[in-house]
């Protein structure tokens, strides 16, 4: 069964965007201050130009093991998939971070027991023992939910946000756009997030342009809101993490409706559970794949994976400032350079299979 | 087929053997043997069931031509006789034995080498009526019974086209039951049909009561929360269905046909939604759904705001339902489970308990549950008030009740032990079962998930009948268009 | 094969396990976590200073039983000592038993003595904490915190929701009060002008001669109820707005300041002003304080208002009522009494050295090279150019 290519454009419109809500907007703030927008763009354009790349190599319908093989053989090619789930695995540990951190404060009002975060990965196992074609689907229920979620926060917040905050342009200069650049890295992988699915979709002509598009209007939906966040908190943006969920609270017809917000807040939640499990969905297919596993093995796998990251999660649960500190500053090169290189490295096993054939 | 029987026994003609054998076959004592002679003195026996034949009809069509005729060597001649218009022959006895059971009058005679098997059978049957599950304000009132021809004459005279199929299916060791395939060939897919007719011929079970036997079968996942076969007592409904491209099952002995493949959907939408205007049905299935699910998450997210995140409700609401739970002895989660299983038990007992005493029980479960409890501090009214909403708001699509309520409560115990994130991932998890669910390769969340534009017309949303040129999307029928 | 069978049941035993494991957590609820009936409502905080310590006073909203006899809410005022705020906090903890849960806690009320240092070192931790929302209303007041929040209201059981009705959407919309939220505060704080505001709120005395019980309660170190004698009703008002420099109270705004500085936010509609016995009534207001640092800084603080006569101490004929237009006279006396309102607050803003009209940022804003010039001087060098457009609504 294969996924639709209307998914793969509602994933890079729609859900992609959605992992970049909570602690990025903060970080930026705290890097590049009221320059916080002129980041993003470097990283929308590569991370768009990946895309492409790895909508290319779906023409040919061949999954990334098959192209790995082409390339350097059966045992390389297992290795390779083994590599890139690692890197997966790394790549998951930012929105699990996050995810947590999301849960204990905004769906409680004091501090929770910090193994609250387990039912996550419950469901994590469950999802991760799915085949890939599944999430295709859920993918089509999440785009108009965090459509709905965005503009409904968006809506409320517009009229609290004084957009000349953002003024004067450059005012942090060149070191507020290299710094905020490097802190975005981490937080920009949707390219690698598409290597899994790479030849379980049907390629249409087109494809590769068409999902550079929504990703790029993906990007434009973060850039609003970036530009919006700012201009609801201005000075104060670099302390409000969670922002998304606390930019709508001002609207003032919420003191004679209540906390409707929370219908949006709890919305775009919903899209995020999704979203942070999706390296570790990739990362075990990508196993799967390599091995040419059963489904009770995927399921053994997909508990083994998630025990795995359940465990790394709680060893550094007080030390979760460190890790995001760590993976967007001494390592920030990991994402893009490895990312792009993975990519690019497909990309000439599939054009050497082609010239092959 | 009969167990008991030996397949190999067939008639040998001599009549004295033949009845003795037909009798082994047939101990029972309602089973009649009425012995009789033509003109020519030939002996005949008829073998018929007291309670399944129309014995009136047997007598003018059977038994007093034959009494009056001089007939002739060999089963033609017989047969030319007898003045009923279905007539069939058989040689083996126990098939014979089976049709007098399935209530067709067997008649052997003397040097004859086959029984004649003669229709004229009249089980009791009920009247046609409004089925009690689907009313309709507008629209046909006819509902299926628990006969199947009945039922098939009910679907045969709404579809007078040739490309109605009903292949007929007997299922059930010792129920022997009747199951009418039915489908329009060249519109509905026949990878479908066959499919079907596969998973029904591969039962090999005692008896089949009801149709809802049949769906456990025909489930791809047996053992699913969820629905994968759909159902309707109504035949308009039916045939509405077998229109779009789908298969429909009657069953003997059940007035709840299944139809195949299943959508989640279609629970949502009632007959009556295409014979109102489109803005009418678009906002009653709209109602359907947001009653559904407040039905289903209200009791779990008041729950989860008490006990979790009191900000969810407004603060004047939070002080009045604080001043309501002040005394209450149980928590939060415990006294809205306690209420939730009171109601399932009060509907049980609705359902269960003789007319006569409704009324009495009616007062015992409104005011002593209802009112006593609260003033006896061991409920709270905000909770018998969500309760009592989300308890109608469930029948609001009633075709998944079964589901839904256990649903409800799967929400409760994730929002009372892990709370509003608990609701979420229980969502989410729902969510991944429900789109991958498939039957028959038709996805059960479609057109939602997978997305199918042109089918989204009909799903929550209504468009006017001039929009749906089409079959579902879903179903892939290979006769798309269906208004031109 | 036995493995293999083992694998098959494992989803349904692991189900199983985790089903069970969800009931226990279900039925034993055991993490700690508050419930409604464990919790203290916190409406409204008021804070006070001395040179050793904070006072925190907390409103805590009782929830009245089922049997409902009286309307409204009753409330509970408990104070807290500790030489921070949190301090103040865990202090109403240990007294009371109850969790404090500032969720709900929608007001912040600084008495006069946090006013005279930095209004930070008590809003720290309303920032600080996650749970707290940032949208809580912020107010100075007159004298103690404290016994503000305690006096009782002549409008509301609860001095928090009288007070709330003072910062209400229509209130705001009169010109009369200036509200702030702790967001807004804030960002003003921490952005390069470094200036605030919040409404400044008095009480006054307000006699009830029947001597009506209160429906506040007392427990804990409350402060009683005034004496056995008639019960001291108050009246609330904010129409003065205390402004701040880097945190500090700089100065108060008299009424008719507040209310230019209102019309110049735009905030004002159908709120009114007088002037010689007759009163007019803004309809549209849109105003602006432009920055021009082309030769030396000049400020322009131009409002364009439409306003209707809406009431006048000499009597009128019914053709003038019917019109309630304004006469070139009366728009030129409204444009001048604005414009004195103007100055005035211009006055004000210059003397306590308090960059209210936020020019240091709309200069950095709009070029780097002029902000670095005239950062430290654009207050006491910049000039003023003042225009009030008052026409009538024809």
């Amino acid at each position: 069964m294969k996924l639709g290519s209307r998914q793969i454009l509602f994933f890079l419109a729609a859900v992609a965007p959605v992992g970049k809500l909570i602690l990025l907007p903060p970080q930026l703030a705290a890097a590049s201050g009221n320059d916080l927008l002129y980041p993003v763009f470097p990283q929308i354009l590569v991370q768009t130009a990946l895309v492409f790349c790895v909508l290319l190599l779906s023409r040919r319908e061949r999954t990334v093991y098959d192209l790995l093989k082409d390339g350097i053989g059966s045992t390389g090619a297992k290795i390779g998939m083994i590599l890139i789930s690692v890197f997966l695995l790394y790549a998951a540990f930012m929105p699990l971070i996050e995810q947590k951190l999301l849960v204990q404060s905004i769906f409680y009002d004091t501090i929770p027991s910090y193994i609250v975060f387990t039912p996550f990965f419950l469901l994590s196992v469950y999802l991760c023992s799915r085949p890939l074609a599944y999430t295709g689907r859920i993918w089509d229920i999440l785009a108009p939910l965090f459509l709905f979620g965005m503009a409904g926060i968006l809506l409320f917040s517009v009229g609290e946000a004084d957009y000349g905050a953002l003024l004067p342009f450059g005012a942090q200069g060149w070191s507020g756009f290299t710094d905020g650049t490097m802190r975005a890295c981490a937080w920009f992988f949707d390219a690698v997030l598409l290597l899994p699915f790479v030849g379980r979709f049907g390629y249409k002509k087109g494809l590769a342009w068409k999902g550079a598009l929504c990703y790029l209007g993906g990007g434009a939906l973060l850039l609003v809101f970036l530009a919006t966040f700012y201009g609801v908190f201005s000075d104060i943006a670099i302390i409000q993490v969670f922002a998304f969920a606390k930019m709508s609270h001002f609207f003032a017809g919420l003191t004679v409706l209540g906390r409707i917000d929370y219908l949006f807040i709890f919305a775009l939640a919903f899209v995020m559970v999704f979203y942070a499990a999706l390296p570790l969905h990739g990362a075990v297919q990508m196993i799967h794949d390599a091995f040419h596993a059963g489904k009770s093995f995927s399921a053994l796998l997909s508990t083994g994976i998630n025990l795995m990251m359940l465990t790394i999660i709680y060893m550094f649960n007080f030390d979760a400032d460190s890790i995001v500190s760590a993976i967007s500053g001494t390592l920030f090169w990991i994402m893009p350079a490895i990312g792009a290189a993975v990519i690019m490295l497909l990309l000439a096993f599939c054009g050497r299979s082609r010239r092959e054939v | 087929m009969n167990e008991t029987a030996n397949p190999d026994k067939t008639i040998t003609g001599t009549l004295q053997d033949d009845r003795a054998r037909m009798r082994t076959l047939l101990p029972a004592e309602d089973i009649f043997t009425y012995d009789f002679e033509d003109m020519a003195g030939r002996p005949f026996t008829c073998f018929f069931a007291d309670a399944l034949t129309d014995k009136d009809l047997l007598s003018q069509q059977v038994f007093a031509p034959l009494q009056h005729a001089d007939t002739k060597e060999g089963t033609e001649a017989v047969r030319t006789e007898i003045r009923a218009p279905e007539v069939r022959t058989e040689k083996e006895l126990s098939k014979l034995a089976d049709e007098v059971l399935a209530g067709n009058p067997v008649i052997l005679w003397e040097g004859g080498k086959e029984g004649i098997v003669v229709g004229t059978k009249k089980a009791p049957l009920r009247t046609i009526a409004e089925p009690p599950t689907d009313i309709a304000i507008k629209g046909p009132r006819e509902g299926f019974i628990e006969d199947v021809k009945t039922n098939s004459a009910l679907v045969r005279k709404r579809l007078k086209t040739g490309e109605l199929m009903m292949d007929t299916l007997t299922v059930g060791r010792r129920s022997q039951t009747v199951v009418m395939i039915c489908y329009l060939k060249g519109t509905c897919r026949d990878d479908i049909v066959q499919a079907v007719k596969d998973k029904v011929e591969a039962i090999d079970i005692d008896t089949i009561p009801d149709s809802s036997y049949l769906t456990r079968f025909l489930s791809d996942r047996p053992y699913s929360l969820v629905k994968q076969v759909g159902t309707t007592e109504k035949p308009d409904i039916f045939c509405a269905k077998l229109a779009e491209g789908r298969v429909g099952l009657l069953v003997d002995g059940s007035p709840i046909a299944l139809t195949l493949p299943y959508m989640l959907v279609e629970d949502f939408q009632s007959g009556e939604d295409y014979f109102v205007p489109a803005f009418r049905a678009t906002f009653m299935r709209f109602l359907r759904l947001f009653a559904l699910i407040v039905a289903i998450y209200l009791p779990a997210f008041y729950v989860s705001a008490q006990l979790f995140k009191l900000q969810l409700l407004p603060v004047k609401l939070l002080l009045t339902i604080a001043g309501s739970i002040r005394d209450i002895p149980l928590s939060p989660s415990l006294e809205m489970l306690l209420v939730l299983l009171v109601l399932e038990v009060l509907n049980e007992a609705s359902i269960r308990m003789p007319k006569y005493v409704g009324m009495a029980l009616s007062v015992v479960g409104a005011l002593v549950l209802g009112e006593t409890a609260v003033s006896a501090g061991f409920v709270s009214t905000p909770a018998i008030i969500i309760i009592a909403f989300s308890g109608i708001g469930l029948y609001a699509v009633p075709n998944i009740i079964e589901e839904t309520s256990i649903v409800r409560f799967a929400m409760l115990l994730a929002a009372g032990s892990v709370g509003t994130y608990g609701v979420i991932l229980l969502t989410a998890f729902i969510l991944i079962y429900l789109v991958s669910t498939e039957n028959f390769g038709v996805p059960l969340a479609a057109p939602f998930a997978p997305f199918i534009r042109h089918d989204m017309r009909d799903a929550i949303a209504k468009y006017n009948l001039h929009s749906l040129k089409t079959r579902p999307g879903a179903l892939r029928s290979p006769n798309k268009r269906r208004l031109k | 094969m036995k493995f293999k069978r083992f694998l098959a049941a494992l989803p349904g035993r692991v189900c199983l396990i985790l089903v069970a494991a969800i009931v226990f957590i279900f039925f034993s609820n055991d993490f700690g976590l508050v419930d409604i009936q464990k919790t203290a409502i916190v409406l409204a905080v008021g804070i006070d200073r001395t040179e050793e310590e904070f006072t925190l006073t907390a409103q805590i909203a009782v929830p009245k039983g089922s049997d409902r006899t009286t309307g409204g809410t009753s409330s509970v005022e408990i104070e807290g000592r500790g030489e921070t705020v949190p301090d103040c906090i865990s202090d109403i903890y240990a007294k009371t038993g109850w969790v404090p849960k500032l969720v709900f806690c929608n007001l912040v009320l600084l008495g006069e003595s946090t006013t005279a240092d930095d209004v930070f070192s008590c809003l720290d931790f309303f920032l600080r904490n996650e749970y707290i929302p940032n949208s809580c209303q912020l107010a100075a007041c007159e004298g103690s915190a404290g016994e503000l929040l305690s006096s009782q209201s002549a409008i509301d059981d609860t001095s928090a929701l009288a007070l709330s009705k003072l910062f209400s959407d229509a209130a705001k919309k009169s010109g009369c009060v200036m509200t702030t939220t702790l967001r807004q505060f804030s960002t003003g704080y921490y952005g390069v002008s470094g200036s605030g505001y919040m409404p400044y709120v008095r009480a006054q005395t307000q006699e009830n001669s029947q001597g009506t019980e209160t429906a506040s309660g007392n427990s804990g170190s409350a402060q009683s109820s005034p004496g056995d004698g008639p019960t001291e009703q108050k009246i609330y008002s904010a129409e003065e707005t205390a402004i701040f420099s880097a945190g500090k109270l700089a100065a108060i705004l008299p009424k008719e300041q507040t209310f230019a500085f209102s019309l110049l936010e735009e905030n004002v509609y159908t709120g009114t002003f007088s002037a010689d016995g007759i009163t007019y009534v803004v309809l549209k207001n849109n105003g602006s304080v432009e920055l021009d640092v082309s030769d030396s800084p000049t400020a322009t603080l131009s409002l364009d208002l439409r306003v209707q006569l809406y009431g006048s101490r000499d009597a009128s004929m019914p053709g003038e009522i019917a019109r309630s237009i304004l006469t070139p006279e009366q728009e030129a006396k409204a444009s001048r009494i604005i414009e004195d309102y103007l100055g005035g607050l211009w006055e004000t803003c210059i003397r306590s050295g308090c960059d209210l009209l936020e020019l240091k940022t709309k200069l950095y804003r709009s070029s780097m090279t002029d902000y670095s010039q005239w950062k430290d001087s654009i207050l006491t060098s910049a000039a003023v150019r003042i225009a009030a457009d008052v026409k009538s609504v024809s």
